[in-house]
């Protein structure tokens, strides 16, 4: 479990975008936590220059998009070299990838894309987590993916490879449970059942986000466009209730609101995570 | 039974099946889970064209402008089929977009707008590098006289030199403007210098000889090659009035043998 004493300010925060860097540095919004693409601060000194300015007054969670763990190559090293650059800078409380590839043949795709969940697949993604653990001194916290197709010749399912990766290499999970909502919804299985196989003392940080419904067909599209839907905050309470207390992102990258209904959203988080609170004590 | 295809395979598939490739074999391998899998690829492939497509279209605002955005986004998608990203940061994404466009047929109709994307690209590239300190001209005084023709002096990192035919930058104004004004094409051509500001990048024309005297210098070659080159734009180029404007503008950064 995550140290939570090092969040002083609470532990709700923001995926902070580019066109909101300007007006967090001036605003200083009270939020318990920011949280950055990597990528988008490899190289782009004034955006660094004004993250680092944060830094002084905010915890600060580096996720990387593009580390792509589960690709069928070797890690790309120029690329885990601006990372570590980067975490080594930044001194972040937090470091997280996904549970996906987005590279191959030295082509980048952007996208997180889903793998077969093999054997074959969980040693070699199980061996560039500890690479990346290895070359940055620091435990990863793997995200579920949002999915929309799945390989027939898979043999385990998300939640048990994720639960052997945790086990054979030391990471944590970071739940993304509007992902969790999304992939459920497009294959059908229950959320619930997925957030009870999880290791609960796995769990590093939470991630909230909006969703909306494919415009062809019955399948929901994990687009960080909206306000967090209902189901997904219910099924937020249930991740509360089942994981503890844990670091709790609101993401937003399409349709950027004004920051402000970001902050919302994480106030809304923190009146859940409050609730929950209450409940135990 | 069909054996099951390796991981390398199948991601190499489902690569080219996201840059709208064939899938066949791929398809094969998917779930339908009630929905086809051929469509269930093509949520990843729509998503990859947008979001790349927006990321070009940050880049490149004036030329999506120039084009429109429907044109735009389709000149985009064009480009991702023979030109997919290859750094997995997307800031070095649309390096090649300009030649990309000088090749398009479509666009064939606007023969400044690959200079324009050459002068967008240029203004991203100068806001994303740190500048250096720069050295002051008395560190000139200490090379040997006979070891200056072949000196070489660095320039700032973020430093830019584009030279068109068109006036780039003042299409380039007029476009980020909400009424466009007529920009008059026959007023000729632009030799631009370019370098990171306080926020984001500025720029400033540069006199024939200047030009080719300071974008020789950021080529690497040597003072004496970068003196006869100005001297060739301009019989009455004055090297050391040169050399004091590149100092005072804070522009070298380093001296050193070519």
């Amino acid at each position: 479990m995550t140290e939570h004493s090092r969040f002083p300010h609470g532990l709700v925060g923001i995926g902070l975008r580019l066109p909101h860097l300007a007006e967090v540095s001036a605003t200083r919004p009270r939020l318990g936590f920011l949280e950055v693409h990597a990528e988008n601060y490899m190289l782009q000194v004034e955006a660094l220059d004004r993250l680092l300015g944060l830094r002084r007054d905010y915890p600060v969670s580096v996720h990387g998009v593009a580390l792509s763990l589960g690709g069928a190559e070797e890690l790309d090293r120029l690329h885990l070299d601006r990372l570590k650059a980067l975490v080594d800078r930044v001194e972040p409380l937090l470091v997280s990838e996904h549970l996906a590839w987005c590279a191959i043949g030295g082509v980048y795709l952007n996208e997180l894309l889903p793998l077969p969940y093999t054997e074959e697949s969980l040693e070699l993604f199980c061996r560039h987590v500890e690479e990346a653990q290895d070359a940055l001194r620091r435990r990863l916290l793997i995200e579920n993916p949002s999915s929309y197709l799945r390989f027939r010749h898979s043999t385990l399912s998300e939640a048990e490879f994720l639960g052997e990766t945790i086990r054979r290499t030391g990471c944590g999970i970071l739940c993304d449970v509007n992902n969790l909502y999304v992939s459920a919804n497009n294959f059908g299985f229950d959320p619930v059942a997925y957030i009870d196989a999880l290791p609960a003392e796995a769990i590093g940080e939470i991630h909230l986000a909006g969703h909306r419904v494919a415009e062809d067909a019955d399948i929901l599209i994990d687009d960080h466009g909206s306000r967090v839907a209902l189901p997904v905050w219910e099924l937020y309470s249930v991740a509360l209730r089942r994981f503890g207390p844990a670091p709790t992102l609101v993401e937003w990258d399409t349709n950027l609101p004004a920051l402000e209904v970001l902050v919302e959203e994480a106030w809304h988080a923190q009146q859940l995570a409050d609730v929950r609170n209450a409940e135990i004590a | 039974m069909c054996e099951m295809p390796k991981l390398l395979e199948l991601q190499t598939q489902l690569r080219d099946a996201v840059l709208g490739g064939a899938a066949s074999e791929l398809l094969a391998e998917i779930d339908a889970d009630g929905l086809l899998p051929e469509a269930r690829v093509r949520i990843y492939r729509n998503h990859a064209v947008s979001t790349l497509g927006g990321v070009l279209e940050s880049v490149f605002p004036v030329v999506c402008r120039l084009v429109d955005r429907r044109f735009f986004a389709y000149a985009a998608h064009e480009y991702l089929r023979g030109h997919a990203p290859h750094s997995r940061c997307l800031a070095e994404y649309g390096a090649d977009f300009a030649d990309f466009l000088a090749s398009f047929g479509p666009c064939k109709e606007l023969p400044y707008l690959p200079d324009v994307a050459r002068f967008e690209w240029a203004l991203k590239a100068a806001a994303a590098v740190r500048e250096a300190t720069p050295l002051m001209i008395e560190a000139l005084a200490k090379v040997p006289h006979e070891a200056a023709v072949s000196l070489k002096i660095s320039l700032q990192p973020s430093v830019r030199y584009l030279a068109s035919c068109w006036p780039i930058d003042a299409i380039w104004l007029a476009n980020r403007q909400q009424e466009v004004p007529g920009v008059d094409l026959a007023v000729g051509g632009a030799s631009l210098e370019l370098r990171r500001a306080a926020q984001g990048a500025a720029w400033q024309q540069l006199d024939p000889a200047s030009f080719a005297f300071r974008s020789a210098l950021a080529d690497g070659l040597a003072l004496g090659t970068a003196a006869t080159a100005a001297a060739a734009a301009d019989l009455a180029f004055d090297l050391a009035a040169a050399l004091d404007r590149l100092f005072a503008e804070g522009l070298a950064v380093g001296l050193g043998a070519c």
